[in-house]
């Protein structure tokens, strides 16, 4: 079929979805490219996890709402990129292409396992709290390791998240005790 | 300096620790326990920890209050960038290092996971388009 030779005046679609997340994203690209860095990353040298999730809006609200991440790419259906300060957290479902895919054995990644993020809080008692109400899951209760308190959070696929505070926060001096997300 | 921590549960600390600092460019921070080491890369300080008692000082990897153990494994990851891929995996493959897959191409990057030695997945990749560039030039 030829080629219609309206398609060099038509704009390139771009998905508006009216979320504020979405909003603000295509805003700091925006700013991004007007500062002439659209091609660096939005948060450069940052280290970056993998995550397999079920449901990636799901995942999506929950780690932006919860833990205070914020969206940077969504391709609906099978990944998205957050950050929350230097982490970079890639969020990918199993069967979806690239990192989803399975293996050449067959065998498909899937959410869960031990191995986890650790996000420092500074008073874990009240985010604990905080996030009970808004209906999070918790693994274990807070533990008191060497120099830390700590707590493992469920994603809603399963997976781990620990928060974390210095053990002596509340002894230090000056030392806030207003609760608040992480 | 770090300021993303990973935890990974491993069988062997000091086995882990050969592997991150021999392989993948690791450096021990500090290792004060047998089951607990702190490393460090660029911004990720990776946790080491092996599964210990109930009544370990040591808070990060024990049982769970059900008495669930915790154990290494699974398919969530910390990823590193490397500049050449392939040139990479043909080096750790010549160090005995085990791959989980061969290099997949993805969206915007070439990826492969490496095992350590407790079976955790590292996924090392390549960018091919430069917004999944991780530094800056």
């Amino acid at each position: 079929m030829a080629p219609d030779p309206l398609d060099a005046l038509r704009l390139p679609i771009v998905p508006v979805e009216p979320r504020p997340e979405f909003a603000d994203a295509l805003g700091r690209r925006i700013g991004a490219e007007r500062a002439g860095r659209a091609r660096e990353p939005a948060v450069p040298q940052a280290a970056t996890v993998r995550y397999f999730v079920d449901d990636l809006d799901t995942a999506i609200s929950f780690y932006c709402r919860q833990l205070g991440f914020q969206e940077e790419v969504r391709s609906p259906g099978a990944f998205a990129m957050l950050h929350r300060d230097r982490l970079r957290l890639l969020l990918s479902v199993p069967g979806a292409a690239g990192a989803g895919r399975a293996l050449p054995d067959g065998t498909v990644p899937a959410p869960g396992g031990w191995n986890r993020i650790a996000l420092q809080v500074t008073d874990l008692a009240a985010t604990v709290a905080a996030l009970r109400d808004a209906g999070a899951r918790f693994r274990d209760d807070i533990v008191t390791g060497v120099g830390v308190r700590q707590i493992v959070l469920l994603d809603p696929s399963g997976n781990l998240v620990e928060l974390f505070e210095p053990a002596g926060y509340h002894e230090r001096p000056g030392a806030r005790t207003r609760g608040g997300k992480p | 300096m770090s300021t993303v921590s990973v935890r990974y549960i491993v069988n062997d600390v000091d086995e882990a620790i050969a592997f991150y600092c021999g392989h993948l460019g690791f450096t021990e921070q500090m290792h004060p326990d047998p089951a607990f080491a702190m490393l460090t890369r660029g911004d990720l300080r990776l946790v080491l920890v092996s599964p210990v008692p109930p009544g370990h000082p040591g808070g990060g990897s024990r049982p769970m209050p059900d008495g669930t153990k915790q154990c290494p494994g699974g398919w969530n990851r910390f990823m590193l960038e490397v500049p050449d891929l392939a040139g990479t995996v043909d080096a750790l493959r010549r160090e005995g290092v085990s791959f989980r897959n061969d290099i997949v191409t993805g969206v915007g990057v070439k990826q492969v996971l490496v095992d350590d030695p407790s079976g955790n997945p590292v996924e090392l990749f390549e960018p091919v388009r430069p917004e999944a560039r991780l530094a800056s030039r």
